[in-house]
Parts: C-alpha cells; sequence; structure tokens
C-alpha cells in the first residue's frame, strides 16, 4: 500500500495546477446549456484523441461512461500499480453499483475544464484585451488566455464555442495535450452523467419526491478537489501542507522530485524545471497505461535509494505540524479538509463538538490516529480532522492540549535525542520508553474563531488559513448550476441577492434553496427578510464594528424614500452587531480613538461634545458595572455607540485605527511608576518616607533637575574650586547620594553631544541614573533644563560613587570598632592616611578632607592646604580616575573589604615620619583607608 | 540632603508651620494612650512630618531607625493565593506603608496584613508604651471594600496596635473609618508662613534675601511648603546674590498645561481637540495625576477667559471632574472638558464678535 500511496506526486500535482487555475471556467461551464453539443461534436472532429472517447461515450448512457470514469478518475489521484488498480476498480464498481440509482443522484459531475479562450493566447498580459487568466504549461512555460465570459453571451454560445474549440489545437504547447485529453474526457463523462441525473431527477421526483431527497447540501457537496468552491489559493496551500506529509507518512516516497514540483509550482515558471517535466511529458504522452507502468517501475528501482533515505526522510513531516483552517460557517471549510487529505491518500478520522472532547478520553483517540500504522496493508493512513476545535471552552481544549503536548514532545525529542533519527520502526519501539508520543499523522484543525482563547498556543504552531469569503459570482454559479439540475427556477438575480444576504454562506444559501423548492415558491428578492433564511448569529471582528459605527450605509434612492424606516432598521442591526461583540472596552476606545479623525460638520463643536460626554457616560457604566458586577447594564452600552454612530458617521470610509494610544498610555504609566517607586526603595528611608510618586512628579521634579545641575559649578579640577564652590559640590554630591541618583554612561544621544561638544565622539554620555528626565520629557515641549557639562558630571561620578563607599564602610568600620573594640587603630589608620599620600587627600570628598585637614593640622600644627595644592600641581585632571577606579572597584566588593580589614587589623603599623623626607615605611595602602 | 529634607522638623517642639497643632499632639500622647488618628490636607502641608515628629515623641529616638524592607505575602483567598509585594519602612515600634499600591488587592492588605501585625503585640512590652503604630498612606485611594475591612481591624485589634491614617481629601475616606479615628487637619500652610519658614532657612544658610524675595516665592508656590522649598533652593543654585525680580522656573508640566491651554483658546475644532489629546496623554503617561492636569487646565483657561464665561467653565469643569472619579478612563473626561470648553467659547466668540 505504501507503493501505492506514494505515486500521486508530481504529475499529479501538475493537473492540479493546470486544473486548478481554471475554476471559474469550470463552473460555467457545468451549468451551460447543453444544446451546443452537437456543435462542439463537429468542431472536436479534428485529430484530438478526445474527440474519439467523446463520441464513444455520450451516446453511451451509463455503462461505459463508468469505465471511461474509472480511467479518468483514477488517473489524477494516483496512478497505481496495474494490479492493485484492477483490484481497486472491481472495488468501486462494487461500490458503485450497491446503492444503485441512490447514488447517481449523489454523484455530482466531475468539473470540466475548459479554455474559453477566444481567440488570443499570448504571452503577455497586456496583449489580451479584458479578462485573462494565466495558464502554465508543464515545463513551466505560462501564457495568457483570454477568459470569455460565457454566462452572458447567451444566444451566440453556439459560435464562440466553436471557435473556441477550434482554437485549440491552435494552441502551441503540445505538452498540455495530456491534461487536454483528460480534460475532455472528463467532459464527456461529466456530459454523460448529468444527462443521466437530469432524467433520474426528472423521473424520481414526481414519483417519491419525500422519502429520498437528501439535503443538497450533501447531495452537490464538492468530491474532488476541484470540485471546491473555496478560495483557489487557500484549497492549493492546504494541499500543499498536506503534500509535505509524504515523506513522513508514506516512507518511500521519491522526495527529490517532488521538491522540484513542489519549487516549481511556487515559482509558476522556471527553466531549471525543464529537463524533468520534459520527461514527465514523455512519459504522459504514452499514455496512462505507459504512464503507471512506468512509475510503478520508477518507484520500484528508487526503492533502493529511498531505503537509504529513510532515515533522514522519516523526518521530514513539515515544520508546522498542525494546520488550523478558520473562517466563518458555510464557507466549505470541513469540505475542503475531507476532500484534500481523501485526495492525497488520507483516511479522514474527523472528531467535532458532538464527540466527547475532555483530554482523557481524546487522547487515546487521537494516539489512535496518529500513531498507528495500520496492520491490513490496504488501508490508507488516517488524517485527524478536529472539527470546531474553538467550540467548547473547558472540555474542548483537550484536544487542543492533547496536540500541543505532540508538538512539544517532538520538538524536545529532535533537539536532544538521538532516537528520533531512527526510522519508523525504531521509533515505534522508543516511543514507549518516551511517554509522549509523536505526531506522525497529519491534523488539520478547524475553527471559526481564529482568536479564540482556548486557540491562542495551536495558533503560534500552527500553520493558519484563513477562509476567505468565495466571490459572489463564484457561489450564484454553483447555486444556478444545483438549481438547474433540481428543476429549481430562479433568476441570477435572486441568486446573487440570496448570496449576499447569507455572505456567501453556501450551506445556509443551498438550504434555503431546498425548502423553497419543497414549498414550491419561488425565490424573490425583497422577501428576504421575512422568509425562512436564518439569519446567522455572527459576530464580526471588532474593526468591522467600529467601521460599522463610524461609516454611514450609502442610502439607495429607494431607502430613502422611506428613511424612517432604513434608519430604524439600521440602528436595529448596529445594535446586533454591537452586542453580539460583546467587547464593549475596547470598543469604546477604539471609536474614542478614531471618531475625531472623521469629517463631519460641527462649526460650534456640539457634536463633539455630545460625543465625548456619552463616551463619558459609557465609562461610568463600565466602571459602575465593573464594581458592583452587575452584568446586564451593558446592554446600555450599544446604544452609546449607535448615539455617536448618528451624530459623526460620514459616508466616505474611515481609516480606522487600532486604539493604541489608551493601552499605551497605561502601560507606560505602570512603567514609570515603578521606576520612580524602585527608585525611591533605593533612597535613605529617612527621605523616602516623605516622598511619593505624585508628590514627586507633581513638586518635586522640575526643580530638583535645576538643583542637581547647577550653573555655577565649573568643571575644573577641585583644587581650583573656592570654598564656595566647594561647600556647593559637597551638598550637591551629598543631595544624590541620599536621593540615590548618579550619572551612568549611556549611548550616544544627540543631545548629550551637543552638551559635552568638546569630546571626541567615542566618549560615552553620562545621563542620570534613574531617568528622572524622563519625567518631564513631554512631547512638544523644550524645558528650560540645562544639563551640566560632561566634564562636571565625571567629577560627579566618581563624587558619589566616593560618598557612597565611604558611607558603605563607615557603617562596616564602624560596626568593626564596636565589635573588636580597638577604635584606637582605625584612628590610627586615619592619620596615616592624612599622612601617608598628601595626593589621596585631595582626591577625597572635601568634608573629610576637612576633618583629616583638622586632624592632622591638630598633630603637625602645619596647614597642610598649600602643601596638597603643591604637589597636586601637575596632575592631569583625568589621570586621577583612571588610577582610581581600579580601586574604587575593588573596595567596592565587599569580600575583599573584609578581607583588607582583617588583614590591616592584624598588622598595626608603625612608622617614624621624617618631616621633608620621603623615608617613610612603605606598604600598600588601600584607597578605602585613605578615605577614611 | 535637599533642603526640603534638611530642614525639616524632626520633634513636635520644632514644629513652626502648624504649632498649634503639634503642641494639642504633644499633648494627647504625654498621656499613656493615644486614640486612632487620622491625618487629611493637601499635599505639601507637612501631614507626614507631623506624623514623624509624632512618633518620635511617642517612641523616643528609637523610632528614627528605620529600615526599607519590600516584604511579599502570601495570601490566601480559598481559591487561590495571592502574593503581594509590598514595600515596608519599619522600626522596632511602628511600620509605615503604603497599601492601595496593592491596587485592587488591596482590600486583602487590609485584611490579611495589616490584621496580621495588628494581631503581634510588641513583645517589649515593658517599655512605656504596650501598642505599635501603624501609619498608612494614602487612605483615601483605598477601595471601599478596603475601608470597610479596615474599620473592623481598627475596632478589634486597638488593645496592642494605633492606625496613623493619612490622606489628601478626607471625604474619600468611609464616614465608618472617620468617626473611629481623631481626624487632624492639615491645612495648606498660608503665605506669611511659607515666608517664616523661607526666612528662617535662609538664615540658616547664611543668605541674604532681599525684600519681598520670599513672599514671591510663597506665592509662587500655591500654599505647597514643599514647593516653596524647592523654589528657594532652585533660585539659590541657579543665581546665589539674589536680584530683586527673581522667580524660581516654572513646573515644567504646568507649563505644558499652559501651552495646551494656548492650544485651546487658540482654535476650537475637533482637529486642534485631536491634537490636545495626544498632549494630554503625555501628560497622563508621566504620572501627572489626571485631577491636576484638569485643575491646572482650568486655571490656566480661567487666566484668559472672559469674565462672563468663567462662572459657566467652573461649573463644567466640576461637573467633568466628577464625572471622571466616576469612570476610569480619565482622558475621556478631561477631553470632553476640553470639548465643552471649545464650544462655549466658540459660541462666545461668534456672538460677540460675529
Amino acid at each position: 500500500m505504501e507503493a501505492d500511496m506514494d505515486m500521486p506526486d508530481p504529475e499529479e500535482l501538475e493537473w492540479m495546477e493546470s486544473h486548478g487555475l481554471l475554476p471559474e471556467e469550470e463552473e460555467e461551464y457545468a451549468y451551460l446549456d447543453e444544446p451546443d453539443e452537437e456543435g462542439f461534436l463537429a468542431a472536436g472532429g479534428g485529430a484530438d484523441q478526445s474527440r474519439v472517447s467523446r463520441q464513444e461515450t455520450t451516446p453511451a448512457p451509463t455503462k461505459p461512461a463508468d469505465e471511461v470514469s474509472e480511467g479518468n478518475l483514477k488517473r489524477p489521484p494516483s496512478p497505481p500499480p496495474p494490479e492493485q488498480e484492477e483490484e481497486r476498480s472491481k472495488r468501486r464498481n462494487v461500490d458503485r453499483e450497491d446503492p444503485g440509482d441512490e447514488d447517481w443522484l449523489r454523484y455530482s459531475p466531475p468539473p470540466v475544464v475548459d479554455i474559453v479562450a477566444e481567440k488570443t493566447i499570448s504571452r503577455f498580459a497586456s496583449e489580451i484585451r479584458g479578462e485573462c487568466i494565466p495558464v502554465t504549461g508543464p515545463n513551466g512555460e505560462r501564457v495568457y488566455a483570454k477568459v470569455a465570459t460565457g454566462g452572458l453571451d447567451g444566444g451566440g454560445i453556439g459560435g464562440t464555442r466553436q471557435r473556441t474549440h477550434i482554437s485549440k489545437p491552435n494552441f502551441d504547447y503540445k505538452e498540455s495535450f495530456h491534461s487536454l485529453t483528460s480534460r475532455a474526457e472528463q467532459e464527456a463523462l461529466a456530459k454523460a452523467l448529468q444527462e443521466s441525473t437530469e432524467t433520474q431527477n426528472f423521473d424520481s421526483c414526481p414519483v417519491t419526491p419525500l422519502v429520498t431527497e437528501q439535503l443538497w447540501v450533501e447531495k452537490y457537496s464538492p468530491n474532488s478537489f476541484t470540485e471546491l468552491l473555496s478560495d483557489e489559493h487557500t484549497n492549493r496551500e492546504v494541499l500543499l501542507w498536506l503534500k509535505q506529509w509524504d515523506s513522513c507518512v508514506f516512507g518511500s516516497h521519491i522526495r527529490a522530485t517532488s521538491n522540484d514540483v513542489l519549487s516549481a509550482l511556487r515559482r509558476h515558471s522556471s527553466a531549471i524545471q525543464k529537463n524533468s517535466s520534459n520527461r514527465n511529458f514523455f512519459s504522459k504522452s504514452k499514455g496512462s497505461q505507459d504512464n503507471m507502468l512506468q512509475n510503478a517501475h520508477g518507484s520500484s528501482s528508487e526503492d533502493m535509494t529511498s531505503s537509504f533515505n529513510k532515515r533522514s526522510l522519516a523526518d521530514n513531516a513539515p515544520e508546522q505540524k498542525v494546520l488550523l483552517l478558520c473562517g466563518p460557517p458555510g464557507l466549505g471549510k470541513t469540505t475542503l479538509a475531507h476532500v484534500a487529505a481523501k485526495h492525497c491518500g488520507y483516511h479522514v478520522v474527523e472528531i467535532n463538538a458532538s464527540d466527547d472532547r475532555s483530554a482523557s478520553s481524546i487522547e487515546p483517540k487521537i494516539l489512535d490516529v496518529i500513531q498507528m500504522n495500520s496492520i491490513m496493508s490496504d488501508s490508507k493512513p488516517k488524517c485527524l480532522v478536529i472539527d470546531e476545535i474553538d467550540g467548547a471552552l473547558g472540555d474542548g481544549k483537550g484536544a487542543v492540549e492533547v496536540i500541543l503536548k505532540m508538538i512539544n514532545a517532538e520538538k524536545n525529542n529532535s533537539s536532544n535525542s538521538s532516537a528520533s533519527t531512527e526510522d519508523t520502526q525504531g521509533r515505534k519501539s522508543s516511543k514507549k520508553g518516551h511517554k509522549i508520543p509523536k505526531l506522525m499523522r497529519p491534523v488539520i484543525c478547524i475553527c471559526n474563531d481564529l482568536y479564540a482563547p482556548a486557540l491562542r498556543q495551536l495558533r503560534q504552531v500552527a500553520k493558519v488559513h484563513m477562509f476567505v469569503q468565495p466571490t459572489i459570482s463564484r457561489v450564484v454559479n454553483r447555486l444556478k448550476y444545483i438549481c438547474k439540475t433540481e428543476g429549481f427556477k430562479t433568476s441570477p438575480i435572486a441568486l446573487s441577492a440570496l448570496a449576499e444576504y447569507t455572505e456567501c454562506d453556501i450551506r445556509s444559501c443551498l438550504n434555503t434553496l431546498q425548502f423553497l423548492n419543497k414549498k414550491r415558491e419561488a425565490l424573490n428578492i425583497s422577501g428576504f427578510d421575512s422568509q425562512v433564511i436564518g439569519r446567522k448569529d455572527m459576530s464580526k471582528s471588532i474593526l468591522d464594528v467600529w467601521k460599522q459605527v463610524l461609516q454611514k450605509k450609502k442610502l439607495k434612492r429607494i431607502e430613502k424614500a422611506d428613511g424612517n424606516f432604513s434608519r430604524g432598521k439600521d440602528i436595529d442591526s448596529l445594535f446586533s452587531l454591537i452586542s453580539n461583540r460583546g467587547d464593549y472596552d475596547v470598543t469604546m476606545d477604539g471609536i474614542h480613538e478614531n471618531f475625531l479623525k472623521l469629517s463631519y460638520h460641527d462649526p460650534m463643536l456640539q457634536k463633539t461634545v455630545k460625543c465625548l460626554d456619552i463616551l463619558g457616560v459609557s465609562d461610568s457604566l463600565m466602571q459602575y458595572v465593573y464594581r458592583t458586577q452587575q452584568m446586564s447594564l451593558h446592554v446600555y452600552q450599544p446604544p452609546v455607540a449607535i448615539t455617536i454612530s448618528q451624530l459623526v458617521a460620514q459616508v466616505e470610509k474611515p481609516n480606522i485605527e487600532w486604539p493604541k494610544a489608551l493601552q499605551r498610555c497605561r502601560t507606560m504609566l505602570l512603567e514609570k511608576k515603578d521606576k520612580l517607586k524602585t527608585w525611591q526603595n533605593q533612597m535613605s528611608p529617612l527621605i523616602s518616607r516623605h516622598l511619593s510618586v505624585e508628590s514627586f512628579v507633581e513638586d518635586i521634579s522640575s526643580p530638583f533637575l535645576h538643583i542637581i545641575s547647577p550653573s555655577s559649578l565649573r568643571p575644573v579640577a577641585l583644587n581650583l574650586l573656592s570654598e564656595r564652590e566647594k561647600d556647593e559640590l559637597v551638598q550637591l554630591v551629598d543631595t544624590m547620594v541620599s536621593y540615590s541618583i548618579t550619572y551612568r554612561n549611556t549611548k550616544l544621544e544627540p543631545q548629550e553631544r551637543i552638551s559635552g561638544s568638546m569630546v571626541s565622539p567615542d566618549v560615552p554620555s553620562l545621563s542620570l541614573d534613574p531617568p528622572i528626565t524622563d519625567i518631564i520629557n513631554f512631547k512638544g515641549y523644550q524645558s528650560e533644563h540645562t544639563g551640566l557639562s560632561l566634564a562636571m558630571k565625571q567629577v560627579l561620578v566618581h563624587e558619589v560613587e566616593k560618598q557612597k563607599i565611604i558611607k558603605d564602610s563607615a557603617g562596616k568600620s564602624l560596626n568593626q570598632a564596636n565589635e573588636g573594640g580597638n577604635r584606637n587603630d582605625v584612628s590610627t589608620s586615619e592619620k596615616t592616611s592624612a599622612l601617608v599620600s598628601t595626593k589621596g587627600i585631595s582626591k577625597s570628598n572635601p568634608t573629610t578632607f576637612k576633618m583629616q585637614s583638622s586632624a592632622s593640622s591638630s598633630m603637625s600644627g602645619k596647614d597642610p592646604v598649600p602643601a596638597k595644592k603643591h604637589s597636586n600641581h601637575g596632575m592631569n585632571f583625568f589621570d586621577r580616575f583612571r588610577k582610581e577606579r581600579p580601586a574604587d572597584a575593588k573596595t567596592r566588593s565587599d569580600a575583599g573589604q573584609q578581607a583588607a580589614t582583617i588583614l590591616r587589623d592584624s598588622r598595626p603599623l608603625i612608622f617614624k615620619y621624617n618631616e621633608g623626607f620621603t623615608n617613610a615605611v612603605k606598604r600598600p595602602v588601600k584607597i578605602r583607608d585613605l578615605l577614611l | 540632603m535637599l533642603w526640603v529634607d534638611k530642614y525639616r522638623p524632626k520633634t513636635l517642639d520644632k514644629v513652626t508651620v502648624h504649632d498649634q497643632v503639634a503642641q494639642n499632639l504633644k499633648k494627647l500622647v504625654a498621656e499613656q494612650d493615644c486614640p486612632h488618628l487620622l491625618f487629611y490636607g493637601p499635599s505639601g502641608s507637612g501631614k507626614k512630618t507631623l506624623i514623624m515628629a509624632l512618633i518620635k515623641q511617642m517612641f523616643g529616638a528609637g523610632a528614627e531607625k528605620v529600615k526599607m524592607e519590600n516584604k511579599t505575602w502570601k495570601i490566601d483567598t480559598g481559591s487561590r493565593t495571592i502574593e503581594i509585594e509590598l514595600a515596608m519602612l519599619s522600626s522596632t515600634h511602628h511600620v509605615e506603608m503604603n497599601p492601595s499600591d496593592a491596587g485592587f488587592q488591596d482590600r486583602y492588605v487590609v485584611q490579611e496584613v495589616i490584621k496580621e501585625m495588628a494581631k503581634n503585640r510588641p513583645i517589649d512590652a515593658k517599655g512605656k508604651r504596650a501598642f505599635k503604630v501603624l501609619v498608612l498612606n494614602e487612605v483615601d485611594k483605598l477601595s471601599r471594600e478596603a475601608q470597610h475591612s479596615l474599620r473592623r481591624t481598627m475596632e478589634k485589634y486597638s488593645a496592642s496596635c494605633r492606625l496613623i491614617l493619612c490622606c489628601n481629601s478626607s471625604s474619600k475616606v468611609t464616614e465608618a473609618v472617620r468617626s473611629r479615628c481623631l481626624n487632624v487637619r492639615v491645612n495648606a500652610p498660608s503665605e506669611d508662613q511659607i515666608v517664616q519658614v523661607l526666612e528662617f532657612i535662609g538664615k540658616k544658610e547664611n543668605l541674604n534675601l532681599p525684600f519681598g524675595f520670599a513672599a514671591r516665592i510663597a506665592a509662587q508656590s500655591n500654599r505647597n511648603l514643599r514647593r516653596a522649598i524647592l523654589f528657594f533652593e532652585t533660585c539659590k543654585v541657579q543665581q546665589y546674590p539674589f536680584t530683586s525680580n527673581q522667580v524660581a522656573p516654572p513646573l515644567d508640566w504646568e507649563q505644558y498645561v499652559a501651552e495646551i491651554a494656548a492650544d485651546i483658546m487658540k482654535e476650537q475644532s475637533p482637529k486642534r481637540l485631536y491634537a490636545v489629546r495626544q498632549k494630554l496623554y503625555e501628560l497622563l503617561v508621566n504620572c501627572i495625576p489626571p485631577e491636576s492636569i484638569l485643575k491646572k487646565l482650568l486655571a490656566e483657561l480661567l487666566k484668559k477667559l472672559d469674565s462672563d464665561l468663567k462662572h459657566e467653565i467652573c461649573h463644567w469643569a466640576a461637573h467633568y471632574e466628577h464625572k471622571m472619579r466616576l469612570g476610569s478612563k480619565a482622558i475621556f473626561h478631561i477631553e470632553a472638558f476640553v470639548a465643552k470648553f471649545m464650544s462655549i467659547y466658540k459660541e462666545f466668540l461668534v456672538s460677540t464678535f460675529g
């Protein structure tokens, strides 16, 4: 069976593409009237092989058609080895015959592809007038063909038809011959089938209409990939994704070619592809029989290599293991999943909301599907389809959790274990060792609301496809076709109105039509509201809600006449729209954010005031509900939005933005508050206890910034400062320390560079550490604050750092002194520090310096200041930092400090001081000692 | 250290501005016991200073040895456990905290944390005070539920614990809590008092104040003592020998509000309103309380307004501030006020100038 399954690759995808590109034509043709049969046949009397088959098939009512269909239908999905094929076809035949006529009823004709190129086929789209579609040949060449709008040219059909068919042989690309053949065959089959169904319909309907009738939805559900109504791109993507599983699921698959084809498909055309596709072409042209043989042969020859590759191939599952299809109901998501999975040779296992979906019960089910390779050789691998996965929150989550667990397990496994590189068999055995099995089969999840909270995690790992509404014309075409086959008379206008009303929900359309058919009523446009069509209780996306609120509907002329009525209807629909959405908080934010951008006429701003007033009401209401939990009061929220809508809505399309401002404001506010709080915690408690965030922001920040950047301070060496300036500096440093702010290196900012203009760009600038300046930094506001110069900041950084160390060690040495009781020692070291190096003293903070100097002067009786100045004279301003930094760093670390103190205490220092000489004892001295 | 901190009176005796209140408090704690206290008054009037001085009066210098700590409390609410982190400032005799920091979980803080602390009797009861003091800041920001929980705590543990509550507006504190406390109103210092304080500081700092300088700063400070002292220091830093007409640089956010007011006066249209909204957001983001914005905005607008309109505008400002407090999205209401003002003003302009 594996051999069976790996077949459908390159040819098939190509086939699919060539078909898939022409969906519109398919349908158009499908419902087109048959009368041109003769002309068609006559026209097709050329050398085309298809004609032959057609002539064969058309007269023959059922049986031959059946045979042909077997051959035809089989080919595209998977040309299996002949023996199996035979078996299968037998099986199918049996299947066919069993349900008898009933089955024929259900069988809807496969689509017939017809390139309705009027007369122009060109390499350039610009050469074709009107609509055109690209057609890609198997060798990658691409042409554009004009689209004949079949539905419109009623009487002239015969003529145009003829011409188109004559033009077909003119089609230069013989490569497409094969596909054309098959198409033609299918057409013939379709004709035959259609005829048979029609006749049967006409026969059976009057006789037993009640008993046997199926739901149309089921009856006409697409059976093959090309029949799908949903968006072509989505279909293709889904199929591609499923195909990526092939190597993993069907093991022995020839990966290389498929990769080529995939890439070719993506590129649509490429020269690289030519060779291989040419080869394909040759094989194809030999006819289907040959093709099968060749394929069989190819696969058997490839078996050798594939067995070599198997190990790596087994891991080749697509990156995203789960496919998530989402979209509004009735667009055919479930159908697509089923059809695509079948198409790729899977057996579909569906789990939907009707099943028990609690985690415990669903896990074995999923495991069954996902890991089991069936024992019986001919059964297909399974593909899991989880429908309505967003449905139930509590229990439904089970499925999501199980799948997530598996995906995660896989990730972990592949990242660390070598076991993952073993082949499938090996893995199976190792699986028992691991608790969580891997995901080995494709899983398709289907949901309506992509943003349902239950799906949050799944969304991140899954490949997501949004379903978009098919075009109305497409839906209408299909509806027309169905109506025709059912013999239900409708007008195209009514059908399109219906499609529009149901928002292209095909299910709803069909149900309505069937219902009306039963009642033998005609579909009339005016009465949709009164008629039976169920209106979906759908919640729209929030952006749609805002758009509806802020955009006035264009009044049609008829509606204008009864303006009051339509207005009432508008209000009703708005109300249901908003209340269905529910999320009033965000809704109001969005309205608030966007309504001012509308260009409504409001010279005296009365409307604006009203809008804001009512938004205020909504806010108070929200708060009240929040506090008292009286959720029922929320019903009064939609009227708020409706009022605003009535006041300001404009006809032109509003440019709606997501309301970020309020959210951003909230988060930033919290962030800033947090920053201020942490800063407050860093301050000494004696100061911080008197502060609060509000008082800081309101009262303190501005003056504070002025105070810590005094303009009077000159960026010169400390010893050049006057007494008064020194005092100021001391006070400034003290303030900065007690408020625990400092300057810190930051990335160069333009402003900073201006302030430190003389600094070369590689020197980093300094800014306040808790960034207080941000607080007063309003957009578009020029504050008067002038920062200090860079040199000054550097001095301050240094001083603050030192002051902190002094404070720390003061506390510490005090403790130590208390413990050891040798205060003497400390004082002696103080004295020594005062005496050992005059350099050190001048570096230290003036306050301490004063104290020290007084101490030393009292001891030596000599004024130390001039001497210090003397010794310090030649020194570079920046030199001092360089020397001191490492020392600072060292002393900062507590452990080092402790050790140093112990060391010092263990060796009390004794030395003799001779004035004028420097034969004092030399010993490494810590900066900390000097500071004391 | 800033002068604000440097010249903060440490004991009740040294309090200059509210000396009468201070004396009363002193008498109050001279006895062995004291009731729960509720200090209320505008910011910058000296509530916390008084409280600190009072605590020092009660416990002596030991109360000044405080340490800051962030404690995490795990509270079991039955269905789940909540973790609340609170910054606390504590000495051996008292604990200060700001329960409203916990946001909407403040109820649990009151119910669990405060109860926990109130329950524990101080161990060294041999001292003269057999109770500890809990200082709760910003009580007016507590939710209603939290305040309700508070009142039972106050009664039940009054034997071992005294609460000192501190807030800006007593009207936001529920009746029940208020009636359990001795209310101490700390009003904003008059300008004369501020001038006195400034002169006192000037003398201590050996500064030479020109005549009228202190009064000017006091006027600029809006009767906020903290602001006044900060302004004073700013002036000193910027230019010491004070010039006769020197003023302190204005507060940045107030300046910004003034800009907004000018914007509003210049043009009244939805488009301008949108621009104003962006600026209001700027202010709000930078932690400026919306009430202050509205108040300042009103003041700025009134400056430039025709006297006929003043009454009406004030009315609407009050109206929207009331609504703002009811709601949660301040921007809606401030903006509504701006729109209302624009509307009225434009109407006025059209009717007078045609």
